[in-house]
């Protein structure tokens, strides 16, 4: 077996985006914020029970920030700790029931204090991914991404440079989509190399993160797994958003268009295109010599 | 005469075509043939096209020459003027002969280039046969971007090899072998006789002078070898050699070397002599009292030898140089260093400035001559920042909703517990990590994950 001293990390990174749950709630009764939450914890301590150097970590991802569910700052290791524990009763796993007291708390501080301005009603994705980035840098670790609400076309900059850097740092990027699908989370689970998962029945959460999600990436290769989505690589063109396969790109701004213009409007550079030439047919003609 | 827009260079009558009466035109660039009282021409093929020219047998009746194309293809033209027919075949077939090699090679030569930068550089090879072969763009494409400076036939563009050098060693590898019996054999190849001449166009003169009219190449070899100017100790100048002239004009070429100094004002040969202090601390100078007969046997034959070797490392530096060279470079100091005494004092401030010029500037510290650029300049760069997400109405959500939604959720989230032995299977997970006394041990993994699978199988079971 390999090396038991190895710690691995997994960080939960949920999307609490209060507005798509809370229409969530009104939409279906049988699946709601709370539920996933408990998914979530039964993830994160499967993944603790599956070997002692295990870590886990949890953010929530808000509208306007991140936070961590767990390890939380106001963790005071040693005596609360011990408390709590006697209290659950059933004999679990110390660190199991203190990890899913903790979360429990952070998520309704969480909830309970933010407040949701008109504007930014997008989940902060890309911020909270570059957290879980910043923890895991010397141990080997991977995100599992929760997604709920819509992509927001805003942080596209950010996101990418945030898979391009797990990318490097070897950091497996899973998703785990809920409702619509994602063509950025797409594209960071091919580049990463995770595992992107569109959930057909949200009420079974936890059995999908159960079996897809928990073996990480050198159990993965003996498990039959759900095959890979195709990722829609597809560029938009700067003039209507459309997806295309084949346009015209500037060759000193590099912006792409679907048609062609005689004038770039990014970087107003001028281009001529050849046009086929007209080819004559030339007689001969010559006159006797008297 | 015909008004035509090519030089014509031979006219033919009475040549007949696929039993057609006509003429045959032989212009700057190709070869026509139009029938008779016609204005156009039927038959035109450049030279570059053709591959060869046959002729009919002379004993045949029919006089023909047949012109046989690059493609395959042929044409045959039948000279029927009844007086001059051969006459007008050989005259034809004559000029075609001088015609037709000057169109290939150029068609060849640039066929060779073309292989040849494909074969020196791998990437355009790759690129070649990535573009071309797959037929993303012809080949005309191809080459029209690459070949700009292939028609100017200059070779000392396309040789961009360089020269080599003349070892300086060269004499040292003739090694005289015994012969058996009091001779010795000296083997000569062609770089060393080569090296030789480039090196000493003194004796490259006598050669041109004696062989073949005089002496045979192994005499006149022979005798430079034996000859003192070879083994020089340039003590005994008396013998009647034909080599004494060369001794004498290499003399005469190592002093104005000496006169000439060194050009590099940087270099102060000078201080390299030997300085005296007193007796017993360098060399003393009290000997030009002496007169120069006084001087022992031993240091006039140092003196030869050095002089030898000196004047040895001056002619193989001065023949290296010498190659290759554009006459009407003007700041080239090594046009002077040669043996050969020429004028050198024409060349010298020119080489002098450039020297103090080169001491006294450093390249990084001056201005960088980087090609103007045009500053890039972008209108609406937040373009770049929208990602492949295409512009789709989206939810649209009321402020209301929002509101709603949001209260929803907080009231919610406020009374959260964890409530897990809901969560399907769950109990029955903790039932197996229970059994397992994982304080003390750490759990298999795959244990793990193979009872999970057992109670997925179990739940779905259960489900039915």
């Amino acid at each position: 077996m390999a090396s038991e001293d190895e710690i691995s990390l997994l960080v939960i990174v949920v999307d609490v985006n209060p507005i798509w749950w809370g229409q969530q709630a009104q939409r279906e009764q049988e699946f709601t914020l709370s539920k996933c939450l408990d998914a979530v914890m039964v993830m994160g301590n499967s993944h603790m029970a599956m070997s002692r150097t295990n870590k886990l970590a949890v953010i929530a991802s808000h509208c306007q920030d991140s936070h961590f569910l767990y390890p939380s700052k106001s963790w005071k290791a040693g005596d609360d700790g011990a408390d709590d524990a006697s209290s659950s009763g059933d004999g679990k796993y110390e660190l199991l029931s203190v990890a899913n007291n903790l979360i429990a708390e952070e998520i309704r501080n969480v909830m309970s204090k933010t407040e949701v301005r008109g504007n930014s009603t997008d989940t902060l994705l890309a911020g909270t991914l570059a957290k879980a980035l910043c923890l895991g840098q010397e141990i080997k670790s991977r995100i599992l991404v929760i997604k709920a609400a819509e992509d927001c076309a805003l942080q596209y900059m950010n996101f990418m440079n945030v898979i391009f850097a797990a990318q490097k740092q070897n950091i497996l990027i899973d998703a785990c989509v809920l409702d619509s699908n994602s063509g950025l989370l797409q594209q960071a689970c091919d580049i990463t190399g995770g595992l992107y998962l569109k959930i057909p029945q949200q009420v079974a959460l936890a059995q999908y993160l159960l079996w897809v999600f928990l073996p990480d990436s050198e159990q993965r290769s003996q498990l039959v797994l759900p095959p890979p989505a195709h990722v829609d690589y597809r560029a938009a063109c700067f003039c209507h958003r459309n997806l295309i396969e084949i346009g015209y790109v500037c060759s000193v701004c590099l912006s792409i268009f679907c048609n062609f213009s005689p004038i770039c409007t990014t970087c107003e550079t001028a281009f001529k295109i050849q046009l086929p030439q007209m080819v004559k047919p030339k007689k001969k003609k010559l006159k006797q010599t008297t | 005469m015909a008004s035509l827009s090519e030089e014509v260079l031979l006219v033919v009558k009475k040549v007949r075509q696929r039993k057609q009466d006509g003429t045959l035109y032989l212009m700057a660039e190709r070869v026509a043939w139009g029938p008779e009282g016609k204005d156009r021409f039927t038959v035109s093929h450049l030279y570059a096209d053709i591959r060869c020219q046959k002729i009919s047998p002379d004993g045949k009746a029919k006089i023909q020459l047949q012109l046989v194309l690059h493609t395959g293809e042929s044409t045959t033209f039948h000279f029927a003027n009844e007086s001059s027919a051969l006459k007008d075949r050989d005259a034809t077939k004559e000029l075609l002969q001088q015609l037709l090699p000057k169109f290939k090679k150029k068609a060849n030569k640039e066929l060779e280039e073309k292989n040849r930068m494909l074969q020196e550089d791998p990437v355009l090879f790759q690129l070649y046969k990535d573009l071309v072969v797959s037929q993303v763009i012809s080949a005309e494409e191809f080459w029209a971007n690459r070949l700009g400076g292939i028609n100017n036939t200059d070779p000392a563009v396309v040789n961009n090899k360089q020269e080599v050098g003349i070892s300086g060693a060269f004499l040292a590898d003739i090694r005289p072998q015994t012969d058996g019996c009091n001779g010795l054999r000296y083997n000569l190849t062609a770089d060393i006789i080569e090296s030789i001449f480039r090196t000493y166009p003194a004796v490259k003169q006598k050669y041109s002078e004696n062989v073949p009219h005089n002496l045979t190449e192994k005499e006149f070899w022979t005798r430079f070898f034996q000859s003192h100017y070879f083994h020089r100790d340039r003590i005994n100048t008396g013998t009647q050699d034909i080599f004494s002239e060369c001794a004498k004009q290499d003399e005469k070429g190592l002093k104005s070397l000496v006169i000439q100094g060194v050009k590099n004002p940087l270099v102060d040969l000078l201080s390299l002599e030997d300085k005296t202090l007193d007796e017993g601390y360098g060399i003393c100078t009290t000997l030009p009292s002496t007169s120069n007969a006084n001087k022992t046997v031993k240091e006039s034959s140092n003196s030869a030898i050095i002089k030898r070797f000196n004047h040895h490392s001056a002619m193989v530096l001065a023949a290296g140089s010498r190659k290759g060279e554009a006459p009407t470079d003007q700041a080239s100091e090594t046009s002077s260093t040669d043996g050969n005494s020429r004028d050198s004092d024409f060349f010298q401030p020119p080489v002098k400035k450039v020297k103090l010029q080169e001491a006294i500037e450093y390249e990084d510290l001056q201005r960088e001559n980087r090609p103007k650029t045009v500053a890039l300049n972008l209108k609406k760069s937040d373009r770049y920042a929208h990602g492949p997400v295409p512009l789709q109405s989206q939810h649209y959500t009321t402020s209301q909703d929002i509101i709603n939604s949001v209260n929803y959720i907080r009231h919610e989230m406020m009374n959260y517990k964890p409530n897990l032995t809901e969560v399907r299977f769950y109990t029955a997970f903790l039932m197996i990590t229970k059994s397992h006394n994982y304080q003390k041990e750490t759990i298999n993994r795959s244990e793990i994950l193979h009872c999970i699978a057992v109670f997925l199988s179990c739940v779905v079971l259960v489900e039915r």
